[in-house]
């Protein structure tokens, strides 16, 4: 066994012998199998296939440990303020919720949302049914991991027809403290037949300690319902995160997923998505954009198991010094799901000659009666387009941030105008070569 | 004293010569036509002028308002007053057009010690300038030159040099492709931009487009040379006996043009 299995065993079993007397038996069960699921799959290697590209030694190259105390100071508020947007909210720092900064009172009418510490206590019975409805079996080690360590999180509830406006927010901020730290939120969102809402998951970094967030959100949505869903991730130069998208609709049921990855040593994202009920439809959006030695990898697996569903998929890269990123995605057409409409895209820019990007679209379509697109492009930027605005007298760094940024641009238009793209806009404009002019054309 | 002063210039792309020693002088005020058959190296000229990295100058020397042009960035060139209006404009999906040419103005702007203009400001000038080739205010919130009809692609080069303000302007071939109704409206921007102070070279292929901008000077080239140089009479001689008389070198050199796309 590898030093780095035994370490994150060891963390697990310690978690789950302290235990709380008040846990209910299904959970310890949860946690149990999670762990046991863990083990028997040890951390990846690079000769497994899913994580052929991915440094594996990063994962295991610090004694991360969960944080033990509630942190709130003054630069976890000053990142509130400067990353919260309007609306209801929970904060939560290295994996522990901070109360004093969230907010809950503007909850429309058929939406709760709560910690998951307090909805362990408070909804069971919902929870024994949904949490790891998705996850439990095949998903992979860290997902598991993830269950063993259960404790915190958030549960996003909408009863049928709930409808929410304004976006619900979850910011989760690693910043360390005392030595290298550990949080494993799971997120849960329940909805009800025919509710819509918006849900934003933030994952940024505070401080330059080495933090590792392994984060999985179960999405379950009810016939006709329909959730967009972003994840923005700017964590530190020395953060590892992972994180695992879950997802399962009901009939005719709608699920927008853009995932803008900025951020990390090593992060990785994957999404997992299942259509259950005939109708529905599912895109899913990412953007990736690395620098240094970032390493972004992105994972995306679609599965069409019944028929008459549509989705939409594109992925873009920008990597610019010796950063990497990959891109691997699958779409799984089943027997039965006749008339399925998909095309998954992934295209990407490379800004400097060490830049690296490896992209391996799958398909495996077992039914007749398909659409299925797909394509992959890696580029660099336009001669003739970074002549024409340097002929005009853009200077050539700005020139090139301009291209750049209107490559990216696709995905960030993608985003319904309002507050979440204006914050996205605003990320991405820092990350971005060159300084920072926060301007997106439209 | 010459705006634009060439001499012996020569220019090549690999291993092929393309430009065998130019010499042209070019004053304030003056406007100048360069014609030729295709290959005769006119547009290699234009976008050796502008600092396409393409081409290398192997020989010769540029002097624009007595400085090294040659020596100069693309950008550094256009800020000193060069503007190039190309003969195939780039499609830039996702810059929008407002903020290409609001960022260049400032570029502009910045590199003569000028303060920026803000947005607002930007937009009057623009609505204004955009007038003088008819186009209207929906072209500006699109991308640059995306989705452009040929026509609008020019009348958007031209909507360009009206805001920057040029003091050497290079027309690559602006009437290529045009409808008469569009041609009056290009020629009539450019004339409309005919000052003291500024000067431009006009290249074209046909006859037709010196019918509506008149210029002061007109030069054949073919196979790399400028050939013969004359008045406006000299077009006129030229749309009734063709190229044909510049004999085989100059005609035959047709793979230049493939070699400068």
């Amino acid at each position: 066994m590898s030093a780095g299995l035994a370490h994150y065993l060891e963390v697990a079993r310690t978690f789950q012998a302290r235990g709380s007397a008040n846990d209910p038996a299904w959970l310890k069960t949860l946690r149990a199998e999670g762990l046991r699921h863990f083990e028997a799959r040890g951390l990846p290697t690079s000769r497994d296939e899913e994580w052929k590209y991915t440094p594996v030694s990063t994962l295991s190259a610090q004694p991360y440990q969960p944080a033990r105390d509630v942190y709130a100071g003054e630069d976890v508020a000053a990142a509130v303020a400067r990353l919260a947007l309007p609306g209801p909210r929970l904060v939560f720092v290295d994996g522990r919720f901070v109360p004093a900064l969230s907010v809950l009172t503007c909850l429309p009418r058929g939406v709760t949302l709560k910690p998951l510490s307090q909805a362990l206590r408070e909804d069971g019975e919902l929870l024994e049914q949904t949490l790891g409805q998705r996850t439990r079996l095949g998903a992979n080690a860290f997902t598991s991991l993830n269950a063993a360590l259960l404790e915190e999180g958030a549960l996003l509830t909408l009863a049928p027809r709930a409808l929410s406006e304004v976006p619900v927010q979850l910011l989760f901020l690693a910043r360390g403290g005392s030595g290298p730290v550990l949080a494993s939120p799971r997120i849960v969102v329940v909805a009800g037949e025919g509710s819509e809402a918006t849900l934003v998951e933030m994952y940024a970094g505070l401080g330059t300690e080495a933090t590792f967030t392994n984060a999985v959100t179960e999405v379950s949505l009810g016939d006709n319902a329909s959730l967009h869903h972003y994840k923005l991730q700017t964590e530190g130069d020395a953060a590892l995160h992972l994180g695992g998208l879950y997802s399962r609709q009901g009939r005719d049921s709608r699920f927008q997923s853009h995932a803008f990855s900025f951020g990390g040593a090593l992060a990785r994202n994957e999404v997992h998505s299942l259509f259950a009920g005939e109708g529905g439809e599912c895109l899913l959006n990412g953007l990736f954009v690395g620098r240094g030695t970032q390493h972004l990898d992105n994972r995306t697996d679609l599965d069409h198991a019944v028929p008459r569903c549509s989705s939409r998929e594109l992925y873009k890269g920008v990597l610019d010094d010796r950063s990497r990123g990959t891109f691997h995605g699958r779409i799984r057409v089943r027997e039965d799901a006749q008339k399925t409409d998909a095309s998954q895209t992934n295209r990407n820019l490379l800004l400097s000659e060490g830049a690296q990007v490896d992209t391996r679209p799958q398909l495996e379509i077992l039914a007749d009666d398909v659409k299925c697109a797909h394509g992959t492009a890696v580029g660099r930027l336009d001669d003739a387009a970074l002549f024409y605005l340097r002929s005009r007298g853009i200077p050539k760094q700005e020139a090139e941030r301009m291209l750049t940024q209107a490559f990216a641009s696709e995905l960030v238009l993608a985003v319904p105008a309002g507050p979440v793209r204006a914050r996205v806009e605003e990320l991405l404009s820092a990350k971005l070569p060159g300084g920072a002019r926060p301007e997106v054309t439209g | 004293m010459s705006l634009l002063s060439i001499q012996d210039l020569h220019a090549r792309v690999g291993d092929k010569e393309i430009l065998k020693g130019i010499n042209l002088e070019v004053r304030p005020g003056e406007v100048h036509a360069i014609m030729g058959p295709n290959g005769s190296g006119k547009s290699t000229l234009a976008s050796v002028l502008a600092g396409r990295e393409t081409y290398t100058v192997t020989q010769g020397t540029v002097r624009f308002n007595g400085e090294d042009l040659l020596g100069l960035s693309p950008e550094a060139r256009s800020q000193a007053g060069v503007f190039l209006a190309f003969q195939y404009p780039v499609e830039i999906p996702g810059v929008g057009n407002l903020h290409f040419l609001r960022t260049a103005l400032n570029a502009k702007r910045r590199a003569k010690g000028e303060e920026e203009l803000d947005a607002m400001d930007f937009m009057q000038l623009a609505k204004d300038k955009a007038k003088l080739v008819e186009l209207d205010s929906a072209f500006m919130g699109r991308s640059v030159n995306e989705g452009f009809s040929g026509g609008e692609k020019k009348r958007n080069e031209i909507f360009q040099m009206a805001v920057l303000q040029p003091k050497l302007a290079l027309l690559d071939e602006t009437d290529s492709g045009l409808d008469i109704d569009a041609l009056r409206i290009v020629a009539g921007g450019v004339n409309a931009l005919r000052a003291p102070d500024r000067a431009m070279i006009v290249i074209t292929h046909y006859q037709r487009l010196l019918d509506y901008i008149v210029p002061d000077h007109v030069h054949v080239m073919a196979a790399g040379r400028i050939v013969r140089s004359g008045g406006r009479e000299l077009a006129l001689e030229l749309e009734e006996k063709g190229y044909s008389w510049l004999g085989g070198e100059g005609v035959g050199a047709g793979k230049a043009k493939e070699a400068r796309r």
